[in-house]
């Protein structure tokens, strides 16, 4: 299945470069992610658990970045597999500034098997996609707070 | 297959019921109509389950001052059959009886249906157009959200861990008013690819009232309200639909491409609002 989209970040584009690759802000903001621990250059392990209505599952997986073109585009790779299925996502990432930040466009393939496929087709396209509009709020809250703790040490500074 | 092993509660109150749910893994069973077939398939495994089918008068469907109050654990074969949903709101008769087949409207629930929040299931089309209200209920709290903010995205509600949907409060309809839920079916779900219920009104040949809800078609169900105003501002019905699903995020799968069901959208709401207008008086 085909996936593409835009999400604008409120941050220069150096800085949505860095963000999106920085495993503790993907650990934060992948839906579900419990862990993320480096096992390679741009490679982690990810345990994730997906919660989606009645449906739980616990996935086993990686993430990876590969095509590195600093600053505006690179690929994110994440699989993982569990008891109620497997998924694969691979989708390249391209960066254009924008009014009040980056434009982070993306475009690639979403795969997803076995029972949770099988049982769930016809609701694989909208949950992905809410799934990817939930990483993309989170990072967005993510950044915001960042963002407020930058100011508020900045005035801490200063009354001090 | 056979369900991992889980705990089971049938409360009789709902106060045991919210007693029960307040913690841990627990998963509310209504009709189970959605929820046996995942446990089945292990897809879900929750570890406690609590029945309300056993809380009695959850299920009432009566009138209070033009308002109907549906209780949650009435079926959809209630409401199809009930004369207060047929006589004073039967768009949501007709709704129901749309819904999957007949063993699943004898066990499949109101509140359990609109808890679940399938992006393709019926009723949420029909509340919408009726602009109907879920009253939401805890140990600690009761309040009531309009169903225009209770569908968010595919299975995903407002409901806070500890409630647990408890009634469905429709506004009865005007007897001079048209109404028509109109449904393309998944041949082996049930459910609707796209579902579009319309209500009119007349006044002398134009429409007063239009409300058009539509579910299959986006993440969520939603009510199309740039369509509504241009019927009731005297639009003819093609233009009125043409319009229909713009700017919405329209859904895909091996059934119905986004382009596709976007037009079905269309061409169930024309035909919805054409029957209503021959209904209304």
């Amino acid at each position: 299945m085909r996936i593409a989209g835009s999400h604008i970040l409120p941050v220069s584009q150096e800085r949505a470069y860095a963000l999106l690759q920085d495993p503790a802000v993907l650990g934060k903001s992948m839906p579900g992610c419990d862990s993320l621990e480096q096992i390679g250059d741009a490679q982690y392990r990810m345990k994730m658990k997906m919660v989606l209505a009645s449906v739980s599952g616990l996935f086993d997986g990686t993430v990876s970045i590969a095509d590195k073109s600093p600053t505006s585009s690179f690929r994110l790779i994440v699989e993982g597999t569990g008891k109620i299925g497997f998924m694969k996502g691979d989708g390249l990432l391209s960066l254009v500034p924008a009014d009040g930040g980056t434009n982070v466009q993306y475009e690639g393939s979403v795969e997803i098997g076995g029972t949770i496929a099988a049982v769930g087709q016809r609701l694989l396209d909208t949950t992905s996609k809410m799934i990817i509009k939930r990483f993309f709020d989170k990072l967005t809250a993510e950044v915001a707070a960042e963002n407020s703790t930058i100011s508020g040490t900045k005035s801490g500074t200063v009354t001090s | 297959m056979i369900p991992q092993e889980f705990e089971y509660s049938a409360p009789e109150t709902l106060k045991e019921a919210f007693a029960l749910i307040a913690d841990g893994d627990r998963k509310i069973l209504a009709g189970g109509m959605s929820l046996i077939p995942l446990m089945k398939l292990r897809l879900a495994a929750p570890e406690h389950v609590v029945d309300l089918g056993r809380v009695p008068g959850l299920n009432h469907i009566g009138e209070q001052g033009s308002i109907i109050h549906i209780g949650a654990t009435a079926t959809h074969h209630d409401l199809e059959i009930s004369p207060v949903i047929r006589g004073r709101c039967p768009l949501l008769a007709e709704t129901a009886s749309n819904i999957g087949d007949v063993q699943v409207r004898n066990r499949g629930t109101i509140g359990g249906s609109v808890a679940h929040a399938d992006p393709a299931a019926d009723y949420p089309a029909a509340l919408l157009a009726l602009e109907a209200q879920i009253r939401i209920a805890s140990a600690k709290s009761d309040r009531t959200v309009p169903a225009s903010e209770f569908f968010l995205d595919p299975f995903t509600t407002p409901l806070e861990p500890g409630e647990i949907v408890v009634e469905v409060l429709v506004p009865c309809e005007d007897g001079s008013e048209g109404y028509r839920y109109e449904k393309l079916e998944h041949p082996a779900s049930g459910f609707a690819i796209v579902g579009v219920a319309a209500r009119i009104k007349k006044s002398g040949k134009g429409i007063s009232m239009a409300r058009i809800g539509v579910t299959g078609l986006g993440p969520h169900a939603f009510r199309a309200l740039e369509t509504e105003r241009l019927l009731e501002s005297g639009a003819d019905l093609a233009k009125a639909t043409a319009t229909l699903g713009d700017g919405e995020e329209a859904n895909s799968d091996l059934y119905a491409s986004a382009d596709y069901r976007r037009h079905l959208a269309r061409v169930h709401a024309r035909r919805a609002v054409s029957v209503a207008l021959t209904r209304a008086t």
